[in-house]
């Protein structure tokens, strides 16, 4: 492998490094630096791609280790990089989309004072995703992992002075620490069973079959727990709709395209591990979030929100498949969501940035598509592909899903993917027609965004727009090419006809959108009254059916009661009393033991002479 | 001779404890001074006591060697007494207790 | 009853008494009396064990030299001088004289357990004695300890010339009185 291909994530991490400390001095020209980085980046990952398809099919696989990093005893973790169909996928997404973002930045945070560090922390979140998905084995993805949600929380919180923001960036952190605990529980139990952590060990046929069947599962779902918390998934999602307190390019790149597709990816990448009842545990989980997010989509005013809800329920459909055994549908939904989901973040951007500043209440947007064609124009594109309908890719990638659902005889679960599908399309078509339809119920100038942000968001249009073509429903090209890491896709045995199931999810997604149109758009239905009449449920949508409330006010002051009492009673009382007891005696011991300095020889003298006599006794008795 | 060599022994031990006391109890440098000479003497007797039992002449070397440095000694001794009676006007040692602690 | 066992008997009690009494007296210059009875005593068991030369070094150095320079430095000091009869620590008294008693019990019980109180001195003495008592001992002294005589004889140089440095006084500087005074004032002071 040529030694180019190191240079995918030292490109951004080298980019990050001068922008840390020379980013003031650089000015606007920092923003070029850090889009340049991934441009690159993306450059060699597409020559890389092309090397790789000219390799067999059995034998698509690329590794290179740059040195052994931990040796303890047979234990061995090295600095190695796999290059497979499925890397191969995540690197062009990470690097493409990621490309686009940074030249979208550029426009979107002119002006901000700390404008070079911006790009030195997404730069900086390049290159750990980069290393999230080149790594060969377990470490160096966790090395990634952690470094992603590093990343996320410095961005989450670069508008530190806002009080939410700082809340929100420490939320994040927190929460997804719970699930990559639980993950490194999980890795730590693989070390036990399987003596090492390489996916070349783990992953094989070999290395599972000597585990038993219940520690395999039990280890499934502890990774499952990082990729719950990561990917925002129930219920550690309750981070997701607070971090869009960070500035939009964030919340497309990170909690959109690429961080939280982290899970999916770990998921698909381990399918080896996962038992059916583990299986089973990631697609009840995917479901209930994907039906989850949709409502609780449908009750939000701000926008950013709104597709925070919309993101946790699309990869809720990703878990969905990966759950049923369908990983390469899976990704390929990954790969068409991040172009229509990092579209619509940015024409929600580009909405802020045309209304003057930071404004995301829907309530006082309204009739921008004559006002910002150009933005209102793409978002419909993101919109109609999220919602599944022809000819956009959304459909050529969520709608295999659910028919496969349909193939694998659990009605049940076909069913809520219906349902779920009606939700998805009335959210978006909600948002669509709030923002950009009737009239402008706002105060404000709206303007058009500088080509700079609407060029990236063409481009994305465009994979949002033509990405079915490479997927299932044409040609296959995306799940063909997964094959040798993701297994073949088992085509579903029982169920209704295909041509049936895609009538059905057709006519099931008009049916929001029409639904959202009558409600929101048409002007016909007083949506501000009809929300009064159904309070209750507005405000439980609206809240996320109270998860975090719950959170907020059972478990996190119960967690606080108890940091209280280890921090004041155990560790000022106890240990600190311990040490400074031993302090107190210490000085006690002394004071006590001044005493015998009492300055006048003749008590010295006596102390000699009880020594003599004690001495005296001693030889004697000895003899 | 006839006396049992003991006897000599016992009463060195028993000279040496007598001044022992002194060196406690008084509270006179020079008393002090003179009860460590009852000690010195005291040990001269057994050592000399030693060499009659032992036939061999160097417990009286020894003894010898012992007057000639506590000779020595108490020069040195009384000098520094002197001296510090010169800034303190008093030869109570009690009063010497600037290492109180 | 031998001539010794007389002589040791009579001496004994009166060593033991004068050591006693020694400490007893308020006087430092009663002490250094009593002191001199029992180095006379002493000097005389020496010569029963068979030390001529040792009975008379111990009058003439000891009780000679030693007690007179004591007697000396009593004079120079304050002879009136008498010691206050209160103990100011508390049960110095008490534990000196009990642990001394346990010195003295310690060191019998140790006699006893290893020469035994009634062993005899072994004859033949005299034999070691040949020549006189002086003349053995200068072959022993000058023959096997020659150098320790040289570096004692050193030691007496030194002696002397310390206790001349010890209690020099300091004339040059012109004010003998105050100084000591004030000296005197302030080690007072940090003394109380």
């Amino acid at each position: 492998m040529p030694a180019t291909i190191w240079l995918i994530p030292l490109l951004p991490l080298a980019g990050a490094l001068v922008n840390l400390f020379f980013g003031k001095r650089l000015g606007r020209y920092a923003g070029w630096l850090a889009s340049a980085t991934v441009g690159l980046a993306f450059a060699i990952s597409l020559g890389a791609f092309f090397a790789l398809i000219r390799l067999p099919e059995e034998g698509r696989e690329l590794t290179a280790t740059a040195y052994e990093w931990i040796t303890s005893g047979s234990f061995h973790v090295a600095i190695e990089i796999l290059i497979d169909p499925l890397s191969m996928t995540m690197l062009l997404v990470v690097t493409g989309v990621g490309f686009l973002i940074h030249v979208y930045s550029n426009g979107y945070m002119k002006g901000d004072p700390r404008f070079g560090r911006f790009f030195a922390y997404m730069n900086l979140f390049v290159f750990f995703m980069l290393v999230l998905v080149m790594a060969d084995n377990y470490v160096l993805m966790y090395v990634g992992w952690e470094g992603v949600g590093l990343c996320s929380y410095l961005l989450i919180g670069f508008w530190f002075e806002k009080k939410a923001a700082s809340h929100a960036a420490k939320k994040a952190f927190i929460v997804t620490r719970i699930g990559d605990t639980l993950m490194l529980i999980g890795l730590a139990l693989m070390v036990f069973q399987f003596g090492s952590l390489a996916f070349g060990d783990v992953l094989t046929v070999a290395g599972v079959s000597g585990v038993s069947e219940g520690t395999m599962t039990v280890i499934a779902v502890l990774l499952f727990c990082g990729a719950i918390g990561k990917s925002a998934q129930l219920p550690l999602h309750v981070w997701l709709p607070d971090a869009m307190e960070g500035p939009t390019p964030v919340s497309a790149l990170i909690h959109a395209a690429t961080m939280v597709t982290a899970g999916v990816y770990l998921v698909v990448r381990s399918h080896a591990l996962f038992s059916p009842t583990a299986m089973t545990v990631v697609a009840v989980i995917g479901l209930a979030s994907a039906l989850y997010g949709a409502l609780a989509s449908v009750g939000q005013d701000d926008i950013k929100r709104a597709l925070a809800y919309s993101t946790m329920s699309q990869l809720g459909y990703m878990f969905f498949a990966a759950g049923l055994g369908a990983y390469s549908l899976a990704i390929a939904l990954l790969v068409v969501h991040a172009f229509y989901k990092s579209l619509m973040f940015l024409g929600s951007g580009s909405v802020m940035h045309g209304l003057g500043g930071h404004e995301t209440d829907m309530r006082v947007m309204g009739g921008l598509r004559k006002l910002m064609p150009a933005t209102g124009g793409m978002f419909v594109i993101g919109a109609w592909a999220l919602s599944g309908l022809p000819p956009m890719s959304g459909f050529f990638a969520k709608d295999p899903i659910i028919s496969y659902a349909n193939g694998t005889g659990h009605v049940l679960m076909w069913i809520l993917a219906i349902a779920a599908a009606f939700f998805s399309a009335l959210y978006i078509s909600r948002i669509l027609f709030l923002t950009f339809f009737g009239a402008y119920r706002g105060d404000k100038h709206p303007h058009e965004s500088p080509k700079v942000m609407l060029i990236p968001m063409g481009v994305l249009a465009v994979g949002a727009a033509f990405g079915g073509l490479l997927t299932l429903s044409i040609n296959g090209a995306i799940e063909h090419f997964l094959e040798p890491a993701t297994g073949a896709l088992h085509e579903a045995g029982e169920g209704l006809p295909e041509p049936l199931l895609i009538a059905i999810s057709i006519v099931v997604a008009l049916a929001g959108v029409a639904t959202a149109w009558l409600i929101w758009g048409s002007g016909r239905v007083d949506w501000v009254a009809l929300r009064e009449r159904n309070l209750p449920t507005h405000e439980m949508l609206a809240h996320g059916f109270y998860v975090d409330d719950a959170y907020a006010n059972l478990l996190v002051p119960t967690l606080l009661a108890g940091s209280r009492f280890l921090s004041s009673g155990i560790d000022s009382g106890l240990v600190d009393g311990a040490v400074n007891g031993l302090g107190r005696l210490t000085e006690r011991t002394g004071g006590l033991m001044r005493h015998l300095q009492t300055g006048i020889v003749r008590t010295y003298a006596l102390a000699i002479l009880v020594g003599v006599a004690a001495l005296l006794l001693i030889l004697e008795v000895m003899r | 001779m006839t006396t049992p060599i003991g006897y000599y022994l016992v009463l060195s031990g028993i000279l040496f404890s007598i001044g022992t006391v002194g060196v406690l109890v008084r509270r006179n440098a020079l008393v002090i001074f003179m009860s460590i000479e009852l000690q010195l003497n005291a040990v001269n007797l057994s050592l000399i006591a030693f060499s009659r039992q032992l036939g061999d002449l160097q417990g009286q070397v020894l003894a010898f060697f012992s007057m000639v440095v506590a000779a020595a000694e108490v020069v040195v001794g009384l000098a520094i007494i002197v001296a510090i009676f010169r800034r303190r006007r008093t030869a109570n040692v009690d009063e010497s207790n600037l290492l109180k602690g | 009853m031998s001539a010794d066992q007389i002589v040791f008997w009579i001496l004994a009690p009166i060593s033991v008494a004068s050591a006693v009494l020694m400490l007893l007296q308020r006087n430092a210059v009663h002490s250094a009396l009593f002191l001199i009875v029992n180095f006379f005593c002493l000097s005389v068991f020496f010569l029963v064990l068979g030390s001529p030369f040792l009975f008379v070094v111990q009058i003439v150095v000891y009780a000679g030299a030693i007690m007179v320079l004591f007697l000396f430095v009593i004079m120079l000091l304050g002879v009136d001088q008498r010691e206050s009869l209160i103990e100011r620590l508390k049960g110095q008294r008490f534990f000196a004289i009990v642990l001394a008693l346990a010195v003295a019990a310690e060191i019998t019980t140790a006699v006893r357990l290893a020469a035994g109180l009634a062993k005899a001195p072994p004859a033949g003495f005299d034999a070691v004695n040949e020549g006189g008592n002086v003349r053995a001992l200068a072959e022993v002294l000058f023959k096997d300890y020659f150098l320790p005589f040289e570096v004692t004889s050193i030691l007496l140089i030194i002696a002397a010339i310390a206790a001349m440095v010890l209690t020099k006084r300091r004339f040059s500087a012109p004010e003998p009185e105050g100084a000591d005074a004030s000296v005197a004032g302030e080690t007072e002071e940090t003394a109380a």
